[in-house]
């Protein structure tokens, strides 16, 4: 596969994932964009040892996680000022806001599970991105349903 | 789905354009060379010190062997405090599969951890060596001075090395320690998230 169609393919994806994480558009461009960037040095040496969403995903997971150190290190300002012309996004439908909203409530490795979870992974699969066992994987994705769902049932939804 | 709140299809109504993949490589290129550059700029930086005193060395022929031990432990000194720069390097571009984030988080805390140890005793050897050196060096030409001379230069060199020692060396360590612990209480925070 190649970069370019890695690239169309996830890109969405990635960036959903990155708004569960971050919910705010900015940092969540950045991150997919960071992603994107190991994606694109590592190609050469992925072996196929797992799926590509996998290892893309894991890539995507990792760079969340690891965004406490960036935010010192890198000034927000560096993105390029045409991508903020291709948004489309500034009035993001207020249910999905408000679905960002309780994900970012969630604990930081919670926000992961159930965005790979949202985002149509199986549990083997997110498993295999987080580092958990399967059985483990199960109970955190439903406690975590629990807990949106009685958030959007006690906003009215 | 279980629950009668469709939060997939929720999820799924967010879309944004995907950027041109150009911009991307712009921005991967210039990361690059930038971080390339820092890393060429420190070893230049290496290079010039050891050239500078191999020179000095070369040209004044000292023939006290205080002097060439001095030299050495100099030269030595410059080599430990980049020594640390060049390791971070390796240790970031070793990975070879992406781990999957539980192990990864575990790296980072260990490479949190390494960093912390090395600031904290690198630092002090540095300095040791470094003034060691420069003592030792000195000895050769302060023994051609009248011993009011010698007194006099060795005090001030000792004061600055006193000043260095007792005043700057602790507070760089306090603050490039306050940096990394935060950023390791962090770390060790989602890492106990993973074991819940």
């Amino acid at each position: 596969m190649n970069f370019e169609t890695i690239y169309k393919t996830y890109w969405q994806k990635v960036f959903r994932l990155c708004m569960g994480y971050a919910n705010d558009t900015d940092a969540a461009k950045d991150l997919a964009q960071e992603t994107f960037i190991k994606v694109w040095k590592q190609l050469p040496k992925f072996r196929n040892e797992s799926s590509i969403g996998t290892w893309i995903f894991r890539i995507a997971s990792n760079t969340c996680l690891r965004q406490i150190q960036k935010d010192n290190k890198m000034p927000k300002s560096e993105l390029p000022l045409d991508i903020k012309d291709q948004i489309i996004d500034t009035n993001i439908e207020k249910d999905i806001q408000f679905l960002y909203h309780c994900i970012s409530e969630l604990q930081e490795v919670e926000r992961i599970i159930i965005s790979l979870e949202l985002e149509d992974m199986n549990q083997k699969e997110i498993a295999e991105i987080v580092g958990l066992s399967e059985g483990n994987v199960r109970v955190k994705i439903h406690r975590i349903k629990e807990k949106l769902t009685q958030k959007f049932k006690k906003n009215g939804n | 789905m279980e629950t009668n709140v469709d939060l997939r299809k929720i999820w799924n109504k967010q879309k944004i354009e995907t950027p041109k993949v150009e911009i991307l490589y712009t921005k991967a290129n210039k990361l690059k060379s930038r971080s390339f550059l820092k890393l060429i700029v420190v070893n230049i930086a290496l290079l010039l010190t050891i050239t500078f005193i191999g020179f000095i060395w070369y040209y004044y022929q000292p023939e006290l062997v205080t002097t060439k031990i001095g030299i050495i432990l100099t030269i030595l000194a410059t080599i430990i405090f980049l020594l640390p720069f060049n390791k971070q390097f390796s240790l970031l571009t070793k990975n070879k599969t992406e781990p999957n984030s539980k192990e990864y988080l575990q790296q980072l805390i260990k490479l949190k951890e390494i960093q912390v140890y090395e600031q904290n005793t690198m630092l002090s050897i540095y300095f040791i060596i470094l003034s060691l050196g420069i003592g030792l060096y000195m000895f050769e030409y302060v023994s051609k001075m009248t011993i009011t001379w010698g007194i006099i230069t060795y005090a001030i060199t000792i004061l600055w090395f006193a000043i260095n020692w007792f005043y700057l060396r602790p507070k760089a360590i306090t603050k490039q320690n306050a940096k990394l612990n935060k950023l390791l209480v962090e770390f060790e925070k989602l890492n106990n998230q993973m074991n819940d």
